[in-house]
């Protein structure tokens, strides 16, 4: 069929568009903007002041930001262990043929499909409360007094078990797809072989599912640098260092907080690339950690 | 072949029609005033705005669009709709309601650098002090309706404070101390609300006898209830003076913190307070405990989130010995500003003043509970008491202005505050001196 360019121009021009005017030009004036003093984020470019790498100092020497960080490398990292282990174990546990595959695999996805804020009030309220709380209550069936659970101590981890809670499922479908991907006939052979099921998994479903791991390693990233929701939902009234994360950082930069009507555009900007950086680093390095990745399903 | 180009050509632009539609601004939750019959003669308005010719009413033909900081279905909305339907059949003008939400305030900055269609916006005065550009400086107009012989002194000098002149009108004054159940407090035997410090620990010891936890606190509040004693210490400058260098250890701040702690060896916070908001104050509400210190809405929130009706009264924080400033009130509001751009400025005005005074006053105070704009309406029957001490007070405390001065500490300070009220602290002069190692 002969190609007719002018078709392929006309059909691509809306999306090379919209790609342009939607995502190409808010990167290249997040980026500009970072290295500028700019006090609203809409403000004209005629009221922007250069301030060299000003904004990126500003935001490293801030207490709150580095705060915030090493709450965000703290859900990434130990987060990110119980997330993907537990999907991986749930996606091994359906796929190995168990009775109620279908009905477990929705039990552990339901979390995706309810609203993160209904998720959230729910540990809020029903969870962690210090009256009625079902931990508490279990405490106590223990013998034990009963627990803040929502203190400053504990606050932090009570957020991120609960954002584990609602993304293992996420995780699990991505690991199911691939281990379903996986012919049967290999594990197959390795039974015939006398191999066991610990063996299969460790040299047959884990090297094959090096690309999935990949892909969810990245989307996790995204996921944890552009938490924000959960914060919110367990600080609600002002943001308290405890929960804050760069996001909320940022959001309380460029907006304001309760009380707070200084706003800082280009620190906002700074925080943005920096976050946009280290994404971009995770991949890199997932990349290469993960390179070789010559068979996979 | 060419009708394939043609083809082609039709379903690109289709295309771009659609993207550029999608993308066409809905402006939020449009609410039209809904139509209604005309009455015989205009009451409001001071000016003539320009309104076209041939109509009968002041601003037959004026269109005024407002973003409102409320969500469609709330009680402030409903009212705000229903005084804009009355105001359209009064003066002939429409007001096209956009009810954008609490976070209208993420959304007016760029719209109002755009100079986008909008004639009132209703936020947060402080916001619209000290963060939104061409906003109208109203004092002419405010003038002209003797605006100062109904409204809050306190409020409006502290606008002219922040902008030199006065650029909104207070729709939903609020005010912050201690709200209480009076009736908790007549079963403990506490016949007066405590005016110092000491009528307060007695207060306390009081209602605890009578088996009820005297005071509630959740996390939110925890920096908003310590800036109080902090004020009564210290005064505001001098909060600010300290959050922006450091030096707490050695100053009446110790004393501030010292407080609180002793108000929690003595039991005197609710079990499990601090608690996560708002599973505190509402044991007012389960009548298990008796006050808290927060902002008015606090009473609307109570009743509605344990379905009662408490028996509420106010009063304001205590004085403490030697107190650099013990009279002062939270005080805040959520007002009504018109845009520089506005063509119709005076019609926008004019239903500034006809939904905050007055009838439309009065039912924006009975219905979304709360206090009134004008001062010669009556407040909500919990809210009792808080017009009056407005009125009284010279200069409102700001929300934690002096505690937020640092904005670089203002997070963890937040969160020491809630360590404070954990009893994490042996003492006030070690949270002044945890405090001082911040500025390290």
């Amino acid at each position: 069929m002969k190609k007719n360019k002018a078709m392929i121009f006309w059909f691509s021009l809306p999306a090379v568009l919209s790609l342009l005017i939607m995502f190409v030009y808010p990167v290249c004036r997040t980026v500009l903007m970072s290295f500028f003093q700019v006090e609203s984020v809409t403000a004209t470019m005629a009221d922007w002041s250069f301030y060299g790498l000003g904004n990126y100092l500003k935001i490293f020497k801030s207490a709150s930001f580095l705060t915030s960080m090493r709450n965000m490398l703290l859900i990434w990292f130990v987060g990110g262990i119980i997330t993907l282990a537990l999907a991986m174990l749930m996606s091994v546990v359906v796929t190995s043929g168990i009775r109620g595959k279908k009905f477990f695999r929705a039990v552990i996805y339901l979390p995706n499909i309810i609203s993160a804020v209904a998720l959230a009030t729910m540990w809020i309220q029903y969870i962690f409360n210090y009256d009625y709380g079902l931990l508490n209550e279990i405490v106590q069936l223990f013998g034990g007094e009963k627990i803040k659970w929502l203190g400053t101590d504990l606050k932090f981890w009570a957020m991120t078990g609960s954002f584990v809670f609602g993304s293992v499922g996420y995780y699990m479908l991505i690991y199911i797809s691939g281990i379903e991907g996986i012919p049967q006939d290999l594990y197959e052979a390795a039974t015939i072989d006398g191999a066991g099921k610990v063996s299969q998994f460790t040299r047959i479903t884990l090297p094959l599912l090096k690309g999935v791991i990949k892909t969810s390693l990245t989307f996790w990233s995204i996921n944890t640098t552009t938490f924000f929701l959960w914060t919110k939902m367990f600080s609600p009234i002002d943001t308290e260092s405890s929960t804050i994360v760069p996001v909320i950082y940022l959001y309380d930069m460029v907006f304001g907080g309760k009380g707070i009507t200084q706003r800082d555009a280009g620190a906002g900007a700074a925080v943005g690339v920096v976050l946009t950086l280290i994404i971009i680093a995770v991949y890199l390095v997932t990349e290469w950690l993960f390179k070789g990745n010559d068979l996979e399903y | 072949m060419k009708m394939k180009k043609l083809m082609a050509l039709l379903l690109a632009a289709v295309m771009v029609l659609a993207m550029l539609a999608g993308c066409s601004s809905d402006g939020g939750n449009e609410t039209k005033a809904p139509e209604t019959d005309p009455p015989a003669e205009s009451k409001t308005g001071t000016e003539e705005s320009k309104a076209p010719e041939g109509g009968d009413k002041k601003y037959e033909g004026v269109e005024l669009t407002m973003w409102s900081m409320w969500s469609t279905g709330e009680p402030q909305a409903n009212v705000i709709s229903e005084a804009a339907a009355a105001f359209e059949a009064e003066t002939g003008a429409k007001v096209n309601i956009e009810f954008k939400g609490r976070d209208v305030n993420k959304v007016l900055s760029a719209s109002l650098e755009a100079k986008e269609k909008i004639d009132i916006i209703e936020d947060d005065y402080q916001r619209i002090a000290n963060t939104y550009p061409n906003i109208l400086d109203l004092t002419d107009m405010a003038k002209a309706v003797n605006y100062d012989s109904w409204s809050y002194a306190c409020l409006n000098n502290q606008v002219i404070e922040w902008v030199g002149h006065l650029n909104s009108i207070v729709e939903q004054p609020q005010i912050g101390g201690f709200f209480y159940d009076k009736t908790a407090f007549e079963n403990a035997q506490v016949t007066s609300a405590p005016a110092t410090w000491a009528e307060f620990l007695d207060a306390c010891q009081k209602i605890k006898d009578s088996g009820v936890g005297p005071i509630a606190q959740d996390d939110a509040y925890c920096d908003f209830a310590f800036y109080h004693t902090l004020v009564r210490y210290l005064g505001e400058e001098k909060i600010a003076e300290l959050d922006k260098n450091g030096g707490w250890s050695g100053t009446k701040a110790e004393q501030a913190a010292q407080d609180i702690i002793d108000l929690i060896n003595k039991g005197y916070f609710v079990d499990g307070a601090p608690d996560a908001y708002p599973a505190s104050q509402n044991k007012i509400g389960f009548g298990l405990a008796a006050m808290v210190i927060c902002g008015n809405y606090v009473t609307a929130e109570v009743d509605g989130n344990t379905d009662t009706q408490v028996n509420w009264g106010f009063c304001n924080y205590p004085a403490v010995d030697g107190g650099a400033d013990n009279s002062s009130v939270y005080g805040g509001a959520n007002s009504l500003a018109i845009t520089e751009y506005s063509e119709n400025a005076q019609a926008a005005f004019d239903f500034i003043i006809f939904l905050t005074t007055g009838e439309w006053d009065q039912k924006m105070a009975t219905e979304a509970k709360q206090i009134p704009a004008d001062t010669r309406n009556k407040a909500y029957p919990s809210l009792e008491g808080s017009v009056e001490a407005l009125q009284a007070a010279e200069k409102p405390m700001t929300w934690c202005a002096g505690l937020h001065e640092n904005a670089d500490l203002k997070d963890t300070i937040k969160s020491m505050c809630v360590e404070l009220f954990e009893g994490k602290y042996a003492d006030g002069a070690a949270f002044c001196a945890a405090l001082d190692a911040l500025y390290k």
